[in-house]
């Protein structure tokens, strides 16, 4: 069998977290009764005005700045004419030929490149409940305001599309401008695939799956689709231009319509909102009061603070986790704090969830502060672990956990006695070191342990104890 | 010259049924319809653009929350449709 590749594009939509619609004022909260956050604008009453919201220009900009895209300062909606029952109008305004933002970027972390066609804005559709021969509609969801962002047929692997996924996905959070939530629905993408042997330039039919929402039925879809359109080219059979369905339960991409229904959306400007113009000086401050991006903060921590590639990302994937961490790791050893981080404080947040929220039990200044005495020699690691352990349990700092007497350290001398205290007291331990079995050195240990309430070095007195033993 | 395939074809995504008797006059119509749009383009071509959507811009709302309307003030023009949805027939695709 000839080899083949995949080449497919992605067109995502994001739900930008406004606080209202794109054209009216009612919210865009989640999950609340049907057809309870509509007016007569979101629900296409005759007589009725759209009005843009300023803010939805504003993150389309943002996301459009920080995919690297040229913003056009001059753009415009547009109706996209069809008759389905979650658009109330029979059009949904949206943006043909003049969208905000244009050829953009992602890099992924195998060199290449996913470019970015378009970014856009439109209005989201209302919810279709299909029941007993009837189909329900709830319009809370429409006019929710959402970006489209089209990529160029660049993806050549289920797992490039979904490394740009996540990628979009914790930029976008990053900067604010939605949550990305995938379970509802606020990320969505339809990806257009297409097969063709390898070293053949021209691309083979596409077909386009719609509406995925989450990153495993995305991969079993682009599997199972790669491998029909593969088998079909193969057995001499040719792929038919045509919008597919992935089905859950049956793990199979299935036809929605093809090409005869061909998309005819007879686009044209819509004439119910003005032009759209962003000015020179709101793209310079957007621009200025972006916060830092995924990867650039993924580079400071491998590339200035020598964290370890894997422990970096940790700690990148969650923004709040990543803002709390640069706090803390202000001016003492990053290694440390995100040692602190990704164990002790990873292990009380177990869910995805709990870390994107990152309710911290203790401020970032308290584990600045162990930290500190753990640079200045005045903290062993083993003490300094259990105090951060009561620091997570009681929510005090470290000068409420350890009296002086704790920081004050062990000088040599202090060590050196409590070394030979060790030897006298433990005469059956100090016989078994001496037969060979090093395993005793560990009750020893623990004797200085306790004597010095864990301010012991560990790594010096063991030293000491062999010294000491001969 | 616009055809009765076309005629057909617009019908069809407006979603509207025409019948084949129809279809004669519905073309004739349509024709004079595009007739008068070249009149109002050639018409623009003489003067400054009339466009008021052109010339205005950002006509922009504050990202602040209204209160919506009640669900069966919503709901009023369809008897108070079902369970708080409105209901159509069944419709899949799209």
């Amino acid at each position: 069998m000839r080899q083949y590749e995949m080449i497919a594009g992605l067109e995502t939509h994001v739900e930008l977290s406004t606080k209202t619609k794109i054209f009216c004022g009612c919210t865009t909260a989640f999950g609340s009764e049907p057809n309870t956050h509509c007016c007569p604008v979101c629900t296409g009453m005759p007589g009725t005005l759209p009005k843009l919201n300023a803010r939805v220009v504003e993150y389309a900009v943002r996301a459009g700045l920080a995919t690297g895209c040229r913003i056009n300062r001059i753009s415009k909606m547009d109706r996209k004419n069809y008759v389905y029952p979650d658009l109330p109008k029979a059009y949904q305004i949206s943006q043909y030929d003049k969208p905000l933002c244009e050829w953009g970027r992602i890099e992924l972390s195998n060199g290449r490149t996913i470019r970015i066609t378009r970014i856009h804005i439109e209005e989201d559709a209302g919810k279709l409940v299909h029941v007993r021969g009837n189909t329900l509609v709830d319009y809370n969801r429409g006019g929710v305001p959402l970006i489209e962002i089209v990529t160029e047929p660049d993806f050549r692997s289920a797992d490039e599309i979904r490394e740009y996924l996540e990628t979009l996905q914790l930029t976008m959070k990053t900067i604010g401008v939605s949550d990305c939530k995938m379970q509802e629905g606020s990320l969505r993408c339809d990806v257009n695939i297409s097969v063709r042997p390898v070293g053949s330039e021209t691309f083979g039919t596409r077909t386009e799956i719609k509406n995925m929402n989450s990153f495993t039925y995305m991969e079993k879809a682009v599997a199972y689709e790669t491998e029909r359109q593969i088998d079909l080219i193969e057995s001499g059979g040719t792929v038919v231009q045509e919008t597919r369905r992935y089905d859950e339960a049956s793990g199979m991409t299935e036809s929605m319509r093809g090409k005869e229904d061909a998309d005819d959306y007879r686009y044209f400007r819509e004439p119910d909102l003005v032009t759209i113009a962003v000015t020179d000086e709101q793209i310079e401050q957007w621009q200025a009061d972006m916060p830092e991006l995924p990867r650039h903060r993924l580079d400071r921590y491998t590339n200035q603070l020598q964290l370890p590639a894997a422990d970096a990302a940790l700690l990148v994937k969650y923004p709040r986790i990543a803002a709390y961490f640069d706090e803390a790791a202000q001016g003492v050893n990053a290694r440390t704090v995100a040692n602190f981080i990704l164990g002790a404080l990873f292990r009380r947040l177990p869910t995805d969830a709990e870390k994107e929220n990152a309710a911290f039990p203790v401020p970032a200044a308290y584990l600045h502060d162990l930290a500190a005495l753990i640079d200045g020699g005045k903290l062993n690691m083993n003490l300094a672990k259990t105090t951060f352990e009561k620091m997570l349990d009681t929510g005090k700092p470290v000068s409420d956990l350890l009296t002086q007497a704790d920081l004050a350290g062990l000088d040599a001398e202090a060590l050196a006695a409590v070394c030979r205290a060790a030897v006298e007291n433990n005469p059956a331990a100090v016989a078994d070191i001496r037969a060979g079995k090093e395993k005793a050195m560990g009750a020893l240990i623990g004797y200085v342990m306790k004597a010095t309430r864990g301010k012991a070095d560990a790594g010096a007195a063991t030293a000491l104890l062999k010294q000491l033993i001969g | 010259m616009i055809t009765q395939e076309e005629i057909r074809k617009i019908a069809k995504l407006a979603k509207l049924y025409v019948s084949e008797e129809e279809i004669g006059s519905l073309t004739e119509d349509m024709a004079r319809i595009i007739a008068f749009a070249d009149t109002i383009n050639a018409a623009a071509d003489t003067q400054e653009p009339f466009d008021s959507i052109q010339s205005l811009q950002n006509a922009l709302r504050e990202d602040v929350v209204r209160p919506s309307y009640p669900q069966e003030e919503i709901l009023r023009n369809v008897n108070g449709g079902e369970d708080g949805y409105f209901r159509t027939k069944q419709s899949r695709e799209g």
